[in-house]
């Protein structure tokens, strides 16, 4: 019975680091810039659900607000930070990166104060019970088919769309698409758009199951979510997905088993070090 | 005259601290995310020996070595991977180092040691000793960079391909650079145990090990000088902008956005396109 | 008894299914100028990337002076005589032409990390770097730095860079691609007046015209397996060869 809570509690986990990997998986592939400030937007994104939630009383509508806010501002960093930076170094932009997200986590704490803040009358509380003694709670249930759905649409848009093929096209080899006319400019905004609003959904949804979000929240998300895309193969989707279930099962069991000889997140990156080791292109990387 | 002995050791543990890092990143072109794990090690080793009442110069080869050996290790790691995969490896070696500290009791946990007993020198001689190791390495560094190894260094940071077509075993280079530059960074952590009487695992993670990667590149990555100077100025400038102390963490990010906006090629490239523009002038 | 230069012996790559290089022999003995020819997709790079080290071979090996190169590193078969010049010019960018050749020229220096700690000295390589880079016609263009020369110079800065570690056997992988017709003739008389001076050479080269000028003897591959090995002019003559550079692919019919 533990096992399979424990189960449960991985993929719910896992459904939400790959809500949050995916559009730093989709940033890599197209520009190979590590996307670090990606979890100021899972924090922005985290922030609006609950202040939109507590003025509206709809969590619903505070999801799509915040998905659409977020992949604007999405866009905006890409237009604002990286484009200057593309000619520039890998590096450059990793450490721009980094630094975007350390000031916008203080601007968090600046506009919002220091120790966070709750939904007034927090939403979906309850919870199903499966079998004896096993609970999920409706918040985590909505976590895993919130994710299922979203993937569903974003592979159905980017297999069976016009718009959504170029885009794929544009992610695997940026070249070639520009050398079939693709605009790789309007590609790259929607790239981060929909990166952004996966993130900022995955913000809202964090901040659903802790009923809190805070400025620190997206440091978590910072590094985890890179050592997931490096262990996914850096750029490969199916990789991404699945190394941040890979990560969200493995802590879950880590830390009950092994919990007193490592802690969550070296947990995460002792796994990402020993697959690394083993075959240093990732999971599902092409050499 | 107890404030001015603060900053200066503050700011000569911190250029050992940069330079190091500048060893494996500015000269052999190797990305550290990781690299105050290293300097974690020298602070623990230096501070459970000095409570084993060991002289405090002994720490100092001591934590240099164990660092060292870390180091070598993780030199062996980046013979496997490259780039972002390294940068992203070496983020892994910091986790890990802070993961593994926190759930040891002779490591003191979470809690860290603290009570570590002062040096024989008093505080004014440990500020000497502190400005003489960070003197001796930025030396050493400049002379490094001058001789042969210095070149090939910087033709492995250009091109690893190329070097070995050119005959050079790029192995072992780079391992020598890892093991200087952990190892120096090693010293530092003794430096720095004995400086704030204090270890904690959070005193060396992520935030620290960006921070220094900061230094080295606000100062101009592989300029010995440059980012001595940059290490001086960040390491105590949480110190003179108490003024603006709740926007010191924003100051401090967005300075280094903007420096690598505008400057990517730090303090060092500023310096040198200003000389460039003031000789074509005259 | 003395070795030839180079010999590869029945050497096979196979990429998952597909066979690139299948049974190829050559040989190098002193001072020949060899033309390693074949249409696309014949694995004439990958039969040299073979030799350089980058590929191992699935059958087969490769002698340099007699020695097994099996198991050794590029950098390893460098020092144990071999150079190349690369198709796809690789210049180290932020060093000057002169730079990029001496450190070449240092390469006692640099074989031992340690011995290289402590040698300062660049004068006797930098006079060498800048004899070489006269050789191959660079010599104006000593200081500059690569990021804005035409592909002509840093195609002769990849020959000097070579010439540097003074070879055994040098290996040439299209230095002419990508030239125009002037300059790939002064570059290829300048491989011949090379290997007038004693330096065995392996060439591999699209540019027929100019393999069948300076070359006294050619290499043919086809579709990963060997196809002739002779005299220049008898082998270009031969018609399968020619049919297999006019029609593409001879095997069509049979397979």
């Amino acid at each position: 019975m533990l096992y399979l809570e424990l189960l449960f509690q991985g993929i719910v986990q896992g459904s939400i680091y790959a809500l949050i990997a995916l559009g730093l998986t989709l940033v890599y592939g197209l520009l190979r810039i590590l996307h670090v400030a990606h979890a100021a937007l899972f924090t922005l994104g985290g922030y609006l659900g609950v202040i939109i939630t507590n003025a509206t009383g709809s969590l619903a509508l505070a999801t799509v607000i915040s998905m659409v806010v977020v992949g604007f501002v999405g866009m905006a960093v890409y237009k604002l930070a990286y484009e200057p930076l593309l000619s520039k170094p890998p590096f450059i932009a990793l450490i721009a990166s980094i630094a975007l997200f350390i000031a916008s986590e203080e601007i968090f704490r600046i506009i919002f104060g220091p120790y966070g803040l709750s939904y007034t009358t927090p939403p979906l509380q309850g919870y199903f019970v499966l079998f004896d003694g096993f609970f999920l709670k409706h918040g985590e249930a909505l976590v895993i088919v919130l994710s299922v759905v979203m993937l569903a649409a974003l592979g159905w848009f980017s297999t069976k769309t016009r718009l959504g093929v170029s885009w794929r096209a544009t992610v695997t080899d940026p070249d070639m698409a520009s050398a079939f006319g693709i605009n790789t400019q309007n590609v790259r905004y929607m790239n981060f758009f929909i990166g952004s609003a996966l993130a900022a959904a995955a913000g809202v949804l964090v901040a659903l199951l802790n009923n809190l979000v805070e400025p620190s929240m997206g440091s978590v998300a910072s590094y985890k979510a890179l050592a997931i895309i490096v262990l996914g193969g850096l750029g490969s989707i199916r990789g991404t997905l699945i190394a941040a279930m890979a990560i969200g099962i493995i802590e879950s069991f880590g830390t009950i088993y092994i919990g007193h000889l490592l802690d969550r997140d070296a947990l995460a990156f002792a796994f990402l070090i020993v697959v690394l080791m083993l075959r240093p292109q990732g999971l599902l990387g092409a050499k | 005259m107890a404030y001015e002995i603060t900053l200066v050791t503050t700011m000569a543990i911190s250029i050992l601290f940069a330079l190091s890092l500048n060893f494996i990143t500015g000269f052999c072109g190797q990305i550290s995310l990781g690299h105050a794990a290293f300097m974690g090690v020298g602070a623990y080793t230096s501070a459970i020996m000095m409570k084993a009442d060991i002289p405090f110069l002994l720490t100092i080869p001591a934590a240099a070595i164990l660092a060292g050996i870390l180091g070598l290790l993780v030199g062996f790691a980046s013979l496997r991977v490259r780039h972002d995969f390294l940068a992203i490896t070496t983020m892994g070696v910091v986790f890990l180092f802070v993961g593994i500290v926190r759930q040891q009791e002779f490591l003191g946990g979470e809690i860290g040691i603290s009570g570590i007993r002062g040096s024989s020198f008093g505080r004014l001689g440990f500020m000497a000793i502190c400005l003489g190791l960070a003197g001796a390495f930025a030396a050493f560094s400049l002379l490094i960079k001058r001789s042969w190894m210095g070149y090939v260094f910087d033709s492995i940071a250009d091109n690893e391909d190329v070097s070995r077509i050119l005959g050079i075993d790029v192995s072992k280079y780079k391992l020598i650079a890892f093991v200087v530059g952990t190892s120096a960074a090693g010293i530092a952590g003794a430096l720095y145990a004995q400086h704030f009487r204090f270890v904690g695992p959070d005193s060396f993670g992520f935030v620290e090990s960006i921070t220094v990667l900061a230094m080295v590149i606000v100062g101009g990555i592989g300029s010995v000088w440059g980012v001595a100077v940059a290490a001086a100025f960040l390491s105590v400038m949480p110190l003179l902008f108490q003024f603006v102390n709740d926007f010191k963490i924003l100051a401090y990010g967005a300075l280094l956005f903007a420096m690598m906006r505008w400057a990517p090629d730090g303090l060092a490239g500023i310096v040198a396109r200003s000389m460039k523009k003031l000789r074509g002038r005259s | 008894m003395t070795y030839p230069v180079l010999e590869v012996s029945d050497v096979t790559v196979r990429f998952g299914g597909v066979v690139a290089v299948d049974g190829a022999s050559l040989t190098i003995k002193a001072g020949e100028l060899i033309g390693f020819v074949g249409p696309n997709g014949a694995g004439k790079t990958t039969l040299m990337r073979v030799i350089t080290g980058i590929i191992k071979p699935d059958e087969g090996q490769v002698l340099l002076g007699g020695k097994d190169l099996a198991g050794l590193a590029v950098n390893q078969r460098i020092r144990a005589g071999l150079a190349l010049a690369q198709q796809i010019v690789q210049p180290l960018k932020a060093m000057t032409l002169l730079e990029n050749v001496a450190l070449a020229c240092g390469a006692e220096k640099t074989r031992n990390p340690f011995s290289a700690m402590v040698s300062f000295d660049r004068d006797a390589e930098n006079r060498r770097a800048l004899e070489l880079l006269s050789r191959v016609g660079l010599r104006e263009a000593a200081n500059l730095e690569p990021a804005k020369l035409p592909l002509g110079y840093l195609k002769r800065l990849e020959v000097a860079r070579a010439l540097a570690l003074n070879p055994q056997l040098l290996l040439l992988d299209e230095p002419l691609a990508g030239l125009n017709q002037s300059e790939a003739s002064e570059l290829a008389d300048l491989i011949k007046a090379l290997n007038a001076d004693g330096l065995p050479i392996l060439l591999i080269e699209h540019n027929l015209r100019e393999v069948m000028r300076i070359c006294p003897q050619v290499y043919v591959q086809d579709q990963g397996r060997p196809l002739a090995f002779g005299p220049t002019e008898e082998v270009m003559s031969r018609p399968d060869v020619i049919q297999a550079y006019m029609g593409g692919n001879t095997n069509a019919a049979g397979q």
